[in-house]
């Protein structure tokens, strides 16, 4: 993937605690680093994001992955300030949110960010084309250009022929298409999904999911997607943030996630995930060298099957089913490495 | 297992557990005799109950032993003075209290062997539910304890002495008791009886009396403008109760309002009249032909063939009986009430259902303006607007407004929250969030508000005859005070179709439209 370093939205050590008494319990968490039941206990305040700072690059799918409760929907809520922080800043394209007054948060909410909702939170008195042209109407744009534009946000989510419907008389799947295509309509840069697919049955998700991979590598919007499931999360995100309590405890991409999880608790996770596209051949070979001093020279090199260090998992176990000789990493028509099938089954477990 | 459920009545009843065990079990078997009877419990009445630790029972056994008594010293009251009157040679009233003597004695007797049978029955079937319940919950009292006939004869002496007392004896009057009160005041003496009377048996005492107010009045001057004149109390007069000290000075507001504020109320008068006239151009200066075939139409348009034929039968039957003009001005008074609510209503409803402080503010008042029974509101519409069609106007929207103004707040209170966080998500500014997003959701039940409105519109209205807004309500008030009957339930008919009419039409009309 290419990408561009610069980074389009920027959390700079937010804090969220709710209650009335935030301000004190902050200071006391800071200067005496209470837990969340202590917090709660003294002054009724539940934290919802703990110190986060995260930076999205221009383009990149960015994933934010926890349980319900972790604070991620929180965290995602403040980038377009539906949420106030408690402490520290939100930069978008290096303006700082938290500056701007009413008409231009607006503004930066109707032109600049596009939202994606779990349960959709469509309009349910406007039709499919109403609600998908509603940030433009909310910018008084003339309602001829505002069905043309929605005319090709509905070509673009497949939903040619719904417009004129009620969304109540959609599917669950056509309806969160519908939640897409609403955030799209204004051509926004960022795009916040928050948990956008986990409402829908796993096979409309999956569809919905390549659609959207697709959709996303033509029209390449920053994204922030939430999700609580870490198979989706590997699936779509170019890097993967870890949120628990509140506080990001990893991010990474999905690769440094699975073989270098940073605690128990990403561990954990990441136990269950199959790893055959996860990882790839670098990751889990032998260095050629190593593996000569210990099992003798490779000789004939064409009797070999061969693969890339790039390929992956699924690959490699391709190739080493029906042959008796372990796999050649070959880089530039150089050996370089050689997996065996012991280190095939480690890479399978997760282990390098 | 059958012995320790044994054992478990045997706690229970404590003493007797042999015969109560017996029953128990007939009972759970569901093979008790239907006419049981707890003689023990008939014989010994509230006494058994208390004994027994059940005190639902008791109460009951109480309840009617002392109706008995309280009959019992009726027929004594009626007696004795039928015996006095006799004395005084007022034959006419002896026939008549010696019937009520009778009728009292009879009641006593049917009252004490009655309730004592009834009481009996119920004993062993209401003492097994009362150990259902100690099952559950064994702190409940249980057992037999002598101790308990204390506590009960503790309430017998604090409630039956007096409540017979006041069974046997003629209630003082409330003006002999002010009477005797002056008196008392100046000094005199009065027999303790009569004192004892005024205070434990008739009306709750007096029990403080206040000076007069001063008499305020508002005569004019010579440019025509108000002035306030103030004088103090007449010398002499006794001075008066609570009540009449304040429904005085409530008066005295009243009169000081309309004496220097009147021009409000004569702008608003004349604002409800200048409405009501637009209405009713439309509805009484129309030609018959012409309003009927629209009524047809808009019922026809908006709620189908069925409901049109509905309406076409009720406008013959409102032509037929002559009803047709009275009837157009019932509707534009409830149209014109209507709109009002509905113009203030509104926005009052989405400021409730938005703000807290508005919901705190508002909330209460509608409390009480739905808990005053409709007749008070022509008080203060007569005070401030006189008689006539404005301030009948005037006290339909009081009365009609509240629903107007509770499902417009509960419709913006019902939209969904994440929908909101959508529209804020895409830049909608307030008033955008409210026109776009909030209203056109709350809709369903602000028609139901509007449906609502005119319903209790047109029940206000006929009410607000009595203060001359006329209409199919003027033609009721008459009958009632002329005892016409027959012509008064016509027109009671006449309102109840018209009612059912608006209510169809617009009923329809939601259903179709969602």
């Amino acid at each position: 993937m290419v990408e561009n370093e610069k980074s389009l939205v920027e959390a700079r050590g937010v804090w969220k605690i709710f209650g009335d008494r935030a301000g004190e319990a902050l200071q006391a968490i800071k200067s005496e680093g209470l837990d969340k039941a202590e917090v709660l206990e003294r002054f009724e305040a539940v934290i919802g994001v703990r110190d986060v700072s995260i930076e999205v690059r221009e383009g990149e799918i960015f994933c934010i992955m926890g349980l319900s409760g972790s604070g991620k929907s929180t965290l995602v809520r403040h980038i377009n300030r539906l949420i106030e922080p408690t402490a520290g800043s939100i930069l978008i394209d290096g303006i700082d949110v938290g500056s701007l007054d009413a008409p231009a948060l607006r503004a930066l909410r109707s032109k600049k960010i596009g939202m994606v909702f779990q349960n959709m939170a469509l309009f349910p008195h406007r039709t499919v084309r109403d609600n998908i042209a509603f940030a433009l109407e909310l910018r008084n744009v003339d309602a001829y250009t505002r069905m043309q534009v929605a005319d090709g946000v509905i070509e673009k989510v497949s939903l040619q022929g719904y417009g004129d419907r009620m969304p109540s008389e959609l599917s669950g799947g056509m309806q969160q298409r519908v939640g897409l295509a609403r955030a799209l309509a204004a051509d926004p840069d960022i795009l916040l999904m928050d948990e956008p697919f986990s409402a829908l049955d796993p096979l409309i998700r999956r569809g919905l999911q390549d659609e959207f991979l697709a959709l996303s590598k033509t029209m390449r919007k920053t994204t922030l997607f939430i999700t609580h499931d870490l198979d989706e999360a590997i699936r779509m995100g170019s890097r993967i943030a870890i949120m628990k309590d509140g506080a990001i405890v990893q991010v990474g991409t999905s690769e440094e996630i699975v073989t270098n999880p940073a605690d128990e608790y990403v561990a954990d996770f990441v136990k269950g995930i199959s790893k055959l596209k996860l990882l790839f051949a670098q990751t889990v070979m032998v260095p050629l060298k190593q593996f000569e001093s210990e099992a003798g020279k490779i000789g004939e090199l064409s009797s070999y099957p061969k693969a890339g260090p790039k390929e992956d998992l699924d690959r490699l176990v391709s190739l080493a089913i029906g042959s008796k000789r372990p796999v050649l990493i070959v880089d530039d028509g150089n050996p370089v490495g050689v997996v065996t099938k012991d280190a095939l089954l480690r890479g399978i477990q997760g282990e390098t | 297992m059958a012995e320790s459920h044994k054992s478990s009545f045997a706690e229970f009843v404590g003493s007797g557990d042999e015969y109560y065990s017996r029953i128990f079990e007939k009972i759970q078997k569901s093979s008790l005799e239907f006419a049981h009877i707890n003689f023990a419990a008939a014989t010994g009445g509230f006494a058994w109950a208390a004994f027994r630790a059940n005190w639902l029972l008791a109460w009951f056994g109480f309840a009617i032993d002392l109706i008995a008594l309280v009959n019992l010293a009726g027929a004594y009251k009626y007696s004795s003075a039928s015996a006095r009157a006799l004395a005084d040679g007022k034959d006419f009233l002896v026939d008549r209290y010696d019937a009520w003597a009778e009728s009292n004695l009879i009641a006593a007797v049917v009252f004490f062997f009655g309730g004592r049978f009834v009481f009996g029955w119920l004993a062993d079937r209401l003492y097994y539910r009362r150990y259902s319940a100690w099952r559950i919950d064994r702190r409940k009292s249980s057992g037999a304890n002598a101790s308990r006939l204390a506590i009960l004869a503790a309430v017998v002496v604090l409630i039956a002495p007096l409540t017979l007392y006041r069974a046997s004896q003629f209630p003082p009057e409330h003006r002999t008791c002010i009477k005797q009160d002056r008196a008392i005041q100046k000094g005199e003496e009065i027999p303790f009886k009569n004192r004892f009377d005024c205070f434990a048996i008739g009306e709750f005492p007096t029990l403080f009396w206040l000076d007069r107010r001063n008499e305020f009045s508002f005569p004019r001057n010579e440019d025509g403008s108000r002035r306030m004149e103030v004088k103090p109390p007449r010398e002499g007069l006794p001075p008066i109760s609570l009540n009449t000290w304040t429904a005085q000075a409530t008066d005295d507001g009243i009169a000081y309002l309309t004496a220097f504020y009147g021009w409000i109320f004569d702008g608003i008068t004349a604002f409800l009249r200048t409405m009501l006239g637009a209405v009713e151009a439309v509805f009484v200066g129309t030609p018959w032909m012409i309003t009927a075939g629209v009524f047809l139409a808009i019922a026809y348009k908006a709620a189908g063939l069925r409901i049109a034929v509905f309406v076409g039968l009720s406008l013959v039957y409102l032509a037929l009986f002559g009803f047709w003009q009275t009837a157009m001005d019932t509707l534009s008074l409830v149209v014109g009430a209507s709109i009002i609510c509905v113009v203030f209503g509104l926005p009052l409803g989405v400021w409730v259902g938005k703000s807290r402080a508005g919901q705190a503010i508002v909330t209460p008042i509608l409390d009480i303006m739905q808990t005053i029974p409709s007749f008070v509101y022509l008080l203060p519409a007569v005070a401030f607007f006189s008689i006539g069609k404005p301030p009948g106007i005037f006290a339909t929207v009081i009365f009609a407004m509240p629903p107007m103004v509770r499902l417009t707040a509960l419709g913006i209170k019902q939209v969904p929250e994440n929908t909101k966080e959508a529209a804020l998500a895409f830049g909608a500014n307030p008033k955008q969030l409210l026109f776009k997003v909030e209203l056109p959701l709350a809709l369903p039940s602000i028609m139901a508000g509007v449906n609502q409105v005119v319903m209790m519109s047109l029940s206000m209205v006929v009410v607000a005859a009595l203060i001359g807004a006329g209409g199919m309500g003027f033609i009721v008030t008459e009958a009632l005070a002329n005892t016409q009957t027959g012509r008064g339930i016509l027109a009671g008919i006449g309102i109840a179709l018209l009612a059912m009419m608006i209510d169809r039409v617009v009923q329809k009309a939601k259903i179709a439209k969602n």
